[in-house]
């Protein structure tokens, strides 16, 4: 179970997160959703230490940390039970596809390289990348980077995988393959917390929507009421897009 | 009249010029080696921005690559006396400068002054490393330390390389300055065997020759070595595993 109580974040005087709480259960999948510069992605990043809050209290399971005064064990310790998943992939471009994940094995679960290669290529076999495992970033199509950055990150068996924009920096045909993949981790033991703009997919993946506006949680709820009733003058305006879209499906 | 040129003295005097080689590529390599490693721990301390340390090496570099090598040599030749007589002075102990070889003023003018050189190199180089790569390192729960080995390093080196074969080979050709502090090397047994025949021309080509080729090598390897690292260029060796 994640905890997140009261999380500030500040660049400079760019007050960024106002005051985060959050309560995420074990297997829970929350997609956060909410415009650019709402502080979604910078919550993710606190969530990992990539960025450090400013203050608040942030708790995994057993491990507490109190952001202001994280120790760089604590901070070890709890990127090493939370996996990211980045807009850009973040792979090790220098890498195979298969190094990239033994990398993770070996570096961090402190496996060794037999047994690594063997895990390695299992993760990527599930997702669906079998036949591509001695191939450069360079030489994969976005949506492979993309798969192979989520096996890198089910390789540190994580508690909670974050996905940041998963599917943003990808071509529309592509988008489904990662959704896919994304949607076979759903509601198998591991937390998912996604900042995603696919509403359609947050819809039909998540347990939770959380709505962030300008720093804040300005709304929660199952997906089929947020969507269909939503409470908020704000979150209407911003679903607006996304109902029209909707409708004209129809 | 005995001959104005004399073009076979050229191949004669390469033997006994070569005898010399090993003590110009010891300077080279051994001052690059350390050079180096010194040049790393300066280029992290400017990227850290270790408090006064900082400060401290931003003066050294500046110094270092604003001095000719020749005066830094000198320095390091008369002043090292000055400061092993004040600690003798000062601690009661009996150091003689006549028991340290000529040899170590080499390597510790040239080691100091690669270092200034390959600092700003290295510095560079890791600033140049995808900062997203790192990131994706952090969060998977790398130690800092991990992720300079297996992330950071192996990048730096790639940008780095060429930077540092050419300082490799300008070090080489300063190697030449040594014999000023009377180290016997292949410029410093040049000079003698000159000397003794008064053929300086035809000995100077010879020591001309031995450095082009050796810098002509270091090129070589340089290249291979650049070609080698570049993943780009790699084609997937096998597609099933």
């Amino acid at each position: 179970m994640i905890e997140v109580k009261n999380l500030h974040k500040k660049f400079g005087k760019n007050h960024v997160l106002k005051g985060i709480n959050l309560t995420v259960k074990t297997g829970e999948v929350v997609t956060i959703i909410g415009s650019s510069g709402s502080g979604k992605s910078t919550f993710l990043r606190t969530l990992n230490f990539l960025d450090s809050a400013t203050s608040g209290e942030i708790k995994l399971d057993d491990i507490y940390i109190n952001a202001s005064k994280a120790k760089k064990s604590d901070i070890l310790n709890i990127r090493r039970n939370t996996a990211m998943v980045f807009q850009g992939y973040n792979l090790f471009k220098r890498r195979t596809a298969v190094e990239n994940v033994m990398e993770a094995l070996i570096f961090v679960q402190k496996k060794d390289k037999e047994e690594a290669k063997t895990r390695a290529i299992e993760l990527l076999t599930k997702v669906g990348l079998k036949d591509r495992i001695n191939y450069y970033p360079h030489q994969l199509s976005g949506g492979q980077q993309q798969r192979v950055a989520i096996a890198r990150a089910l390789a540190i068996n994580p508690k909670v995988i974050l996905f940041d924009e998963p599917t943003s920096a990808l071509d529309p045909e592509m988008v489904s393959e990662v959704l896919e993949v994304i949607k076979s981790i759903a509601h198998s033991g591991i937390t998912l917390i996604i900042v995603t703009h696919e509403l359609n997919f947050a819809r039909e993946v998540s347990d939770r929507i959380i709505f962030f506006d300008d720093g804040v949680i300005l709304e929660e709820g199952n997906p089929k009421e947020f969507f269909l009733s939503p409470k908020e003058e704000r979150t209407k305006q911003f679903l607006k897009r996304f109902n029209q879209e909707f409708t004209y499906e129809i | 009249m005995q001959d104005i040129f004399k073009p076979s003295f050229i191949i004669e005097s390469l033997p006994e010029i070569l005898r010399f080689l090993p003590a110009t590529l010891e300077i080279a390599l051994i001052s690059s080696i350390i050079g180096i490693l010194l040049g790393f721990i300066i280029a992290i301390i400017r990227i850290k921005r270790v408090p006064i340390l900082n400060k401290l090496t931003i003066l050294y570099v500046s110094f270092m690559r604003g001095t000719p090598l020749l005066v830094q040599l000198f320095l390091a030749y008369y002043g090292t006396p000055l400061v092993i007589e004040y600690i003798n002075y000062k601690f009661g102990t009996k150091y003689s400068i006549n028991d340290i070889p000529a040899m170590v003023f080499v390597f510790l003018a040239f080691s100091l002054n690669e270092s200034a050189y390959t600092s700003e190199t290295i510095r560079g180089a890791i600033l140049s490393v995808d900062k997203k790569e790192v990131e994706a390192g952090q969060s998977i729960g790398m130690t800092s330390a991990t992720i300079m080995r297996r992330i950071i390093l192996p990048q730096a080196l790639v940008v780095a390389i060429p930077n540092l074969g050419n300082t490799l080979i300008s070090l080489v050709k300063s190697t030449s300055l040594a014999f000023t502090v009377s180290v016997m090397d292949v410029m410093g047994s040049a000079k003698v065997i000159a000397g003794r025949n008064m053929r300086f021309f035809e000995v100077y080509i010879s020591v001309a020759i031995i450095y082009w080729v050796i810098c002509l090598l270091i090129e070589i390897v340089i290249k291979k070595i650049e070609i080698r690292l570049n993943i780009q260029d790699r084609e997937v060796i096998d597609d099933r595993g």
